[in-house]
């Protein structure tokens, strides 16, 4: 199970859940588990350059299907916020 | 609890609001901490407690980098102000302002273990346009921004340095306005 944090914003789709904890084995599998299980998250992916991905507190920029993950790893998604 | 966009009003803080305008001063003055962008603008997230319809900010957290010109951010934010900022004499890349990711998962992390519940952003608006001398108003770029953020934007008017004025807008829309009260300590 990886547990993957929520970011505030997202957790209105969550039942204001903090964090999530999915079966999974890649990181690909993981979004996918957690999309499924709360399909408004889907919404972090309208813009895709602005989806970054901490594991364990390093940013990943590798390829979502090439990222492995067990049971102990942490996902942080993080949507960044703009302004004019 | 009540959703964000039906709050009825929003308490600030005497103490927030001072620190929110000492940010706002500091940057106009070009006066930069380390580690600090040195862009003259102010932005910074807003986090507290929400109880029924009224929010009371607890927390002010000053933002220290911008990633405007980081890619693929960069490239995200050239889109969006090409298509939505008014014209103006400053160049695009310095226009417009993007949280560093990593920064804003360290703000997360913070409002996470202060049981903080994270409610907005501030930024400051320091040129009068034409027809808006205030600046009190967010623009058609800042909502575009907030677009389904489900987070209050909090325009800083800073056009008279001397006599700021906060005002808020559920996802930046003009016609979602909520008071904000800055409570005497």
């Amino acid at each position: 199970m990886a547990k993957i944090i929520i970011p505030f914003p997202f957790r209105r789709y969550t039942d204001s859940l903090r964090e999530v904890s999915v079966e999974t084995n890649t990181l690909a599998d993981c979004i996918e588990a957690l999309i499924a299980r709360y399909p408004g998250m889907n919404s972090i992916q309208d813009h895709p350059a602005l989806l970054s991905i901490f594991i364990n507190g390093k940013q990943t920029k590798e390829e979502w299907n090439a990222v492995s993950l067990t049971h102990e790893d942490e996902v942080s998604l993080i949507v960044p916020i703009a302004g004019g | 609890m009540t959703q964000l966009s039906q709050i009825d009003r929003i308490v600030l803080p005497q103490s927030g609001w001072d620190e929110i305008v000492s940010h706002c001063r500091r940057k106009l003055a070009g006066e930069f901490l380390p580690g600090e962008s040195e862009i003259r603008r102010a932005y910074g997230i807003l986090a507290g407690l929400q109880e029924n319809g009224e929010i009371k900010i607890d927390y002010v957290l000053p933002v220290k980098k911008n990633a405007r010109a980081v890619e693929p951010l960069k490239t995200y934010m050239d889109t969006v102000m090409e298509k939505y900022a008014k014209p103006s004499k400053t160049p695009m890349g310095q226009r417009g302002w993007i949280t560093d990711p990593l920064e804003l998962k360290e703000c997360y992390e913070v409002c996470d273990q202060k049981d903080l519940q994270i409610f907005g952003t501030y930024h400051m608006h320091i040129v009068a346009w034409e027809g808006d001398p205030l600046r009190d108003m967010p623009t058609v770029l800042d909502t575009v921004l907030a677009k389904n953020s489900n987070l209050f934007t909090f325009i800083i008017a800073m056009v008279d340095e001397s006599n700021p004025s906060i005002k808020a807008f559920y996802e930046g829309k003009s016609e979602q306005e909520v008071p904000v009260v800055i409570e005497p300590v």
